[in-house]
Formats: C-alpha cells, sequence, structure tokens
C-alpha cells in the first residue's frame, strides 16, 4: 500500500539517471483501465510537464522512480489526453460514498504498488477520508515518510474502496470520455439519493440529475427543498424540466409550480403531457394552506353500485404510486362520495361482495375550503391514513394522506 | 402543500431570514460588540473628525463582499470549500485554525459586550452571561426555524436603538454631515491607529466565509445576481449607517463633556446618561446586548459551519450529535469558552486572548483576500463573471490597503509602545 502523499513530489529519472522533474500527478485512463495509473506527470526544473506513460518507468519506489527511456523519449503533456487525474479531480475533491450513501471530501488516495513483468503496477485502491489522511497530508514533506506513517497511524483511519466511490463530474462531455457514471445512484432509496444531492453544488446537482431517468429524477426531487427544487428545475430545460415534474405525484408538481418563476412554470406546463398539465393546473387552483392546497388528485374511485372484484381491477388500473393507497372512494351518478373502503376490508372480502356494505360509517371527509388545522384535527380524532376531499355540494376532489399532514406538523413545530 | 417547503428547513439555519438577503444579515452581524466599542471609542477620543472614514470603508466594504457574494451565485461552493479544493488540505487547514483562535476572540467579546451592556441594567455578568450563553446554544440547537425566524428578525430590527439614541444625544448636525463628507486628514498616529481599527472591525475574515455560505445556502441564481448585489451594498450601508449613529452619540456627548476614556461599550452607554438622558443611555446598552447575543449566535454557528466544510467533515444542525461531532464541539466550545473566559478573568486578563484574536484575524486577511481575488479572476470557476479590469484594479488597491492597516494593527496590538499614542 503506498498513499499519494507519498507519491507526491518524488524525484523522477531517466534511463541514464539524470534527473528529469518531480511527481506532480498520476493520471488513470478508464477507457483502457479503470484502476491502473497510466500516466505520470512529471514537472521538470524548467516548469514543463512531460507525461510519462506507465510502460515507460519500470521502477517506482517512496524514494524515487526511474524511466526505461532516455529524457528525449518521453512526450510533454497535452491538456487532451483523457485521464481522470487523481490531484486535479480526486485530491481535495467531494466524492459520492455510493455504499455509505454520503458526500465526503477526499483527503488522499491509497494504491496497490506491485511489480508486473518488469513492470511496476499501481492500482487505485481506496480514497482516504479520515483523520489519519488529514494527518499525513499537513505534515507531508515536512518529515520523513516513515515517521509521517508512524505519526499518522495514532488517527483513526477511514477509507472508502474505490469500487463504491462515485466521482462528480459537472461537464457532460468530460463525464462521457472518463466513464464516470451515475448510475449506480438510481438504485438507492430517494430520500438518500436527495440527501446526497442536497450536499453537491447546483451545477454538480444538475449533472446528477441530467443523467438520471425521469422517474428516479422525480422521486429525488420531490425530496429535496423547495428552494433546491426551484434552483434545479430552472437551471434545465424547459421540456426536460416537464418530463420530471409529470412524474411528480401531483401535489408536489403543484407545490413546485407554484414557487418557479411564472414564465418557467408556463413553460414547463406547457411542456407537460395534456393530461397531467391540466391535473396540475387544477390543484394550482386552489389556497395554500387549505384542504384544497394539501391534497394530491392521485386517487382510485369505483361507483358505488360495483363489487369488490372491480374495485380490485381499478387497483390493478392505477398507474399512481402504490404506495400511498390506503382506501378507495365510492361515489353515485353525481360523483357525490358516498363511501369510503380500506385497503384492509377489501382484501378479506368475497370477490362478490358489495363495496357499499365495506364503507366505514360514518364517512369521514373535508371541504377544500377548510383550513390546514381542521385537516390535522380530523387525522387526529379519527386516526386517519387518508382524508378525502369534497367540494360544497359533496362531490370528491381529491385525498389528504398521512404523510402530507406529518410534514405540515414537523415544518410547523 | 406548503409542508414540503419547509421539511428540511434546518438545513437553511444559515441563511436564518428568508426575507432578509444575506448581505444584511452580514452587515447585522459585523456591528457586533466589538465594532461597538471601536465606534464608540472613535466618537469618543475624535468627535466627529474621523466620520469621512466611513464613505472609504463602505466602499472598501461593498468590493470586497460583492466579489465574494459573486463566486458564491457562479460557483454554488462556499469559501472554505473553494480555498480547499484550489489550495489544498494544509492552507485550509492553517486558514481554519486561525480563524477558530480569531473567531474565538470574537465570541469572548460578544460576552463581554453583553456582560458590560447588562451592567447598565445592573444586572450582575455572572447571571447574564451564563443565561445569553445557555440562550444561544438551545436556540440554535432546540430551537425551531419559525421561533429563531423570529428572534433574528426581531434582533435586526433592534439596532435602531442605535439611531435613536443618536438622536437623543442632540448631535450637532451641521458638523457632523460636514466631517462625513470632507476628510480632515489629521496624519497623528493617534487618529491613523483609530482608522485602522475602524477597517478592521468592520471588514472582517470571517464575514466573507460567511457571506459567501449563505448565498450558496440561499440557492441564488445568476439571474438574481443583480438584486443581490444590491443586497450587498445595502448591508454594507445599514452597517456603516449603525456605525455613523454611534459615533454621533459618543462624539455629542462623551466627546464634549472632555473625559474621553471609556474602558468598554458599557462604558459608553453609562457616559451617554449624563448629557443625552436615560432613555439614550438604555437604548444604547440595549442595542448592545442584543448585538452581542446575536454576534453571539450567528459566529459560533457559523465558524463551525465553515471549519468543518473546509475540512470536509459532517457539519449541519440538522445533524445529529453523533453524526456530527466535531461540528457541534466546535459550536459548543465556542460559546461555553467565551462564555467563561468573560465570567472566570478580568478584563485585564481578556486582553492578551483578544489581541491574540486580532493577530490572527491580520494574520489571515491577506490571505483570505488573496485567495479571493485570485478565485474570482480564475476563468474556469467564474466563467464570464469573473472580475473585470476595472474591478481588479479597484480591488487590488482595496486589498493592499486593507492589508497593510490590518498588519499595522496586528503589529500595534503586540508591539503598541512602536505606535506612539
Amino acid at each position: 500500500m503506498i498513499y499519494f502523499t507519498e507519491l507526491e513530489n518524488l524525484p523522477i529519472y531517466d534511463a541514464r539517471g539524470e534527473y528529469l522533474g518531480r511527481l506532480v500527478d498520476l493520471g488513470i485512463n478508464p477507457s483502457q483501465n479503470p484502476l491502473q495509473v497510466a500516466t505520470y506527470l512529471v514537472r521538470t526544473p524548467k516548469n514543463q510537464l512531460l507525461s510519462i506513460t506507465h510502460t515507460q518507468l519500470p521502477s517506482i519506489s517512496v524514494r524515487a522512480a526511474q524511466t526505461r527511456v532516455p529524457a528525449e523519449e518521453v512526450r510533454p503533456y497535452t491538456p487532451e489526453e483523457d485521464l481522470i487525474r487523481i490531484k486535479k479531480d480526486v485530491l481535495d475533491q467531494q466524492i459520492i460514498d455510493v455504499n455509505d450513501q454520503k458526500v465526503v471530501r477526499v483527503n488522499d488516495v491509497d494504491f496497490d504498488i506491485r511489480p508486473n513483468d518488469g513492470l511496476t503496477d499501481l492500482q487505485i485502491v481506496a480514497v482516504n477520508v479520515g483523520w489519519e489522511a488529514a494527518v499525513r497530508r499537513l505534515l507531508q514533506g515536512v518529515f520523513a515518510k516513515h515517521t509521517i506513517r508512524r505519526v499518522a497511524g495514532l488517527f483513526s483511519q477511514k477509507t472508502i474502496p474505490w469500487e463504491f466511490v462515485n466521482l462528480i463530474e459537472p461537464d457532460p462531455s468530460r463525464r462521457l470520455r472518463l466513464r464516470i457514471s451515475y448510475s449506480r445512484l438510481a438504485d438507492l432509496h430517494p430520500a438518500d439519493l436527495a440527501d446526497i444531492l442536497e450536499d453537491l453544488s447546483r451545477d454538480e446537482q444538475k449533472s446528477v440529475i441530467e443523467s438520471l431517468d425521469d422517474e428516479t429524477a422525480a422521486q429525488a426531487v420531490s425530496e429535496i427543498s423547495t428552494k433546491m427544487q426551484v434552483a434545479l428545475l430552472e437551471s434545465i430545460p424547459a421540456s426536460r424540466a416537464a418530463d420530471i415534474v409529470e412524474e411528480m405525484p401531483p401535489d408536489e408538481a403543484a407545490d413546485v409550480l407554484q414557487e418557479l418563476a411564472p414564465e418557467t412554470s408556463a413553460q414547463v406546463l406547457a411542456n407537460m403531457e395534456k393530461e397531467e398539465a391540466k391535473e396540475v393546473r387544477n390543484l394550482l387552483g386552489f389556497e395554500e394552506n387549505t384542504a384544497g392546497g394539501l391534497m394530491t388528485t392521485e386517487f382510485i374511485v369505483v361507483g358505488d353500485l360495483a363489487t369488490v372484484e372491480s374495485a380490485v381491477a381499478a387497483l390493478k388500473a392505477f398507474d399512481g404510486s402504490m404506495e400511498s393507497v390506503h382506501a378507495i372512494y365510492l361515489i353515485d351518478a353525481n360523483a357525490n362520495l358516498t363511501g369510503v373502503v380500506p385497503l384492509g376490508r377489501l382484501l378479506l372480502a368475497e370477490p362478490g361482495a358489495a363495496l357499499q356494505q365495506l364503507s366505514t360509517d360514518p364517512i369521514i371527509s373535508v371541504p377544500f375550503h377548510a383550513d390546514e388545522k381542521g385537516v390535522v384535527s380530523l387525522f387526529n380524532k379519527y386516526n386517519l391514513l387518508t382524508l378525502p376531499v369534497v367540494d360544497d355540494n359533496g362531490r370528491i376532489l381529491g385525498e389528504v394522506t398521512a404523510d402530507d399532514v406529518l410534514d405540515l406538523l414537523i415544518s410547523s413545530k | 402543500m406548503k409542508s414540503r417547503s419547509l421539511r428540511r428547513y434546518r438545513r437553511n439555519l444559515l441563511i436564518f431570514l428568508a426575507v432578509l438577503g444575506p448581505g444584511i444579515i452580514t452587515a447585522n452581524v459585523d456591528n457586533d460588540a466589538g465594532g461597538i466599542y471601536t465606534y464608540s471609542v472613535a466618537g469618543a477620543h475624535f468627535g466627529y473628525t474621523l466620520l469621512w472614514s466611513l464613505i472609504p470603508i463602505t466602499v472598501a466594504l461593498v468590493v470586497v463582499q460583492e466579489m465574494v457574494a459573486r463566486m458564491g451565485i457562479v460557483t454554488g461552493k462556499g469559501l472554505a470549500d473553494l480555498i480547499r479544493e484550489e489550495y489544498g488540505f494544509r492552507a485550509t487547514f492553517f486558514l481554519m485554525a486561525l480563524l477558530l483562535v480569531a473567531d474565538l476572540g470574537n465570541t469572548i467579546s460578544e460576552f463581554a459586550g453583553l456582560a458590560s451592556g447588562m451592567s447598565v441594567f445592573h444586572v450582575s455578568r455572572y447571571i447574564a452571561v451564563p443565561l445569553g450563553a445557555l440562550l444561544v446554544w438551545v436556540l440554535v440547537v432546540k430551537g425551531t426555524y419559525r421561533i429563531v425566524e423570529k428572534v433574528f428578525l426581531a434582533a435586526c430590527v433592534f439596532y435602531v436603538a442605535y439611531v435613536v439614541s443618536g438622536f437623543l444625544a442632540h448631535p450637532d448636525w451641521k458638523v457632523a454631515m460636514v466631517s462625513t463628507v470632507k476628510p480632515s486628514l489629521h496624519f497623528d498616529s493617534g487618529s491613523l491607529y483609530m482608522i485602522i481599527g475602524l477597517v478592521g472591525t468592520t471588514i472582517a475574515p470571517w464575514m466573507q466565509f460567511y457571506l459567501q455560505s449563505a448565498v450558496v445556502e440561499k440557492g441564488t441564481k445568476l439571474k438574481n445576481y443583480v438584486q443581490s448585489r444590491w443586497d450587498v451594498i445595502i448591508g454594507c450601508i445599514i452597517t456603516d449607517i449603525v456605525a455613523f449613529f454611534i459615533i454621533v452619540a459618543c462624539a455629542a456627548t462623551i466627546y464634549i463633556s472632555g473625559n474621553h476614556e471609556i474602558a468598554n461599550a458599557g462604558d459608553a452607554a453609562l457616559a451617554l446618561r449624563p448629557l443625552a438622558g436615560r432613555a439614550a443611555a438604555a437604548l444604547f446598552a440595549f442595542g448592545l446586548c442584543n448585538a452581542s447575543l446575536f454576534s453571539a449566535c450567528i459566529l459560533p454557528l457559523a465558524t463551525a459551519y465553515y471549519v468543518c466544510e473546509g475540512l470536509g467533515l459532517e457539519s449541519g444542525i440538522n445533524k445529529r450529535l453523533h453524526e456530527a461531532p466535531t461540528f457541534y464541539s466546535l459550536f459548543t466550545g465556542l460559546i461555553v469558552l467565551g462564555a467563561l473566559a468573560v465570567l472566570l478573568l478580568s478584563e485585564q486578563k481578556q486582553v492578551p486572548i483578544i489581541l491574540l484574536s486580532q493577530v490572527a484575524n491580520g494574520i489571515i486577511l491577506p490571505f483570505v483576500l488573496i485567495f479571493m481575488l485570485r478565485l474570482s479572476n480564475r476563468e474556469d470557476l467564474m466563467g464570464a463573471y469573473r472580475n473585470t479590469r476595472a474591478f481588479n484594479i479597484i480591488a487590488w488597491v482595496t486589498c493592499v490597503v486593507m492589508i497593510s492597516l490590518t498588519l499595522l494593527l496586528a503589529v500595534s496590538a503586540f508591539f503598541p509602545r512602536y505606535i506612539p499614542k
């Protein structure tokens, strides 16, 4: 194991034993080998930057390194080379620890050093984020390397294996060339992904969102703060913003659109599918801090003469988020709410049973203009998971779910 | 529906008030106990004659603060983050260590300010300081967004106390106005030293870190850059309007009375009493307590934030204690040490710590300013928003003047005999 702090400033000699310069950076070429150091960047005393390839450098140790070619055969470095540069791109930068779902800053980088067929392979193993590495950085170049190892060893170590390290690169074309992808982030829970997003700067957030599919992006965006939602959605093209907003639950979509600048909001709405846009526009008409402002329009209704069988069919056909479905609502020919059937009752009933028989009695509902506090006290009093919202004629408009009430309570605490 | 917008409210505690801009909040924290004392001394010793210096100080403040605000908006990163990414771990570590020392000194002077302000109301420091420290800690750690927001909004409004006490002191407005616009250059060492003090207390390193983080947390967008610039300019003007009224109040009373010696800002309030009346004195002392508590809330919190940010440690009030141990230790440690220093040490014994903190400030400021200037000129970071040539000239001149003045202040803190009174 060898640390980048021990390799930095290493004296490099050429085949004739003449001093070339000092090692300033290591480059990995992900399209060739994602782990192997491919290039050694050396700064000459004349301040020129050289690029020594892995095959040109057979011997490397903590003391020095020597090339197998004379100085004339070493190329100068050109920035066009597609390299992940350890010092420039990894050290001191923020990375995503995919395993612990955290954004951390890199203090040092660990390499495995081993001879291989007359060459020395340097393979990246992990990044170091603990105090031990911090102490190494602090003492680097001041004391002898073995002394530093001893002193730093007294402090706690924390490493993240390279396989769990996700670099953050805002430039999409460079991301492509360096094969940096955020695909692993899509597997995280949206709430964890949102936590990661909140630790990133705006450009970095944008780059992560750009590379996620609409649904994952929508789930994560739903979980971040409104301020960040707004900043993020205003910084990406309106068509993409529309794709993401479409995938969000309608009540959250309406929340965001309300906060966006009016012209952006209009653009996003114009780019959305007609159906979803209509739903969201509808919600935008309700006042904040009322039951109507709190509700979502994603819920399941069936006619009140229907049977359990058709309710199950309606459930199967429902394309909203299943997690929030706790009850189905019964309506009569005028769309008036006539019953609420909890899912549990549905599960135990015979397929042919009439739904009306399964409805809770009395039916608890709330008019759309009732204020938030009234909604909260209904949830509290009747131990509700969901609460239907109706208009003045008793027609169902939407439902308020317990998680919205929880958010409300926490934020107003 | 609104509920979600506040869901992650705690993360945004740094900016505190959505209604006020980061620039205005920074400005209010800047007028802390140390600042109030310095302005009082300026008025008590030199009357109206140094008022003119407020205008160039405002300009310098605007130049520096605009630069960090712009960096925050364009990069979306804090100053500590940027310095870490561009200048590496060691530079950041030493900068943060010095900042910690400087801010410990600042925190001590906040609690000292609270003690001397409350003494005007005959409240013992042994009651005022522990209660103040507890209040600050509980408010920040246990307080909810809505309460904190209201408390800080009130604190910002209470700075008006100084304006009122300035009027109650019945100053000679004509002389005051003329002195403000017409520089009276006396190059005697006493007034030069005073000007250095004024600059040093107005333009401090921590502000740059605080403002940039606050701008980032507020999520200001590039297209709102113009509003943000106004926020900074208005904030700087507010800072110096408050300074103006404090100087004027002391000039109209203490300076006129002939006995110019005031040992602390509470003394200034007491000295106002015979000449400007009980109300003016009470307002002055109240303003001092308010400013001290306000800054004692924000300084330790902000320090803990950017030290952790720079060193890559977990930070934030939304984290639990075991998730962000260093953050909480720093925040609590600063408050506890700050309060203890005031309780256990006599005023004389506090002096070396305050001096050390001034020296630390003096050492950091040049680095911070030079880092800032270099970062805000980087094309890869700032793109089209990097400094223009004209701005660079103004900024470099400002920075060179400020660096020289601050170094002079730091040197004079250690070797007072080389600066003749």
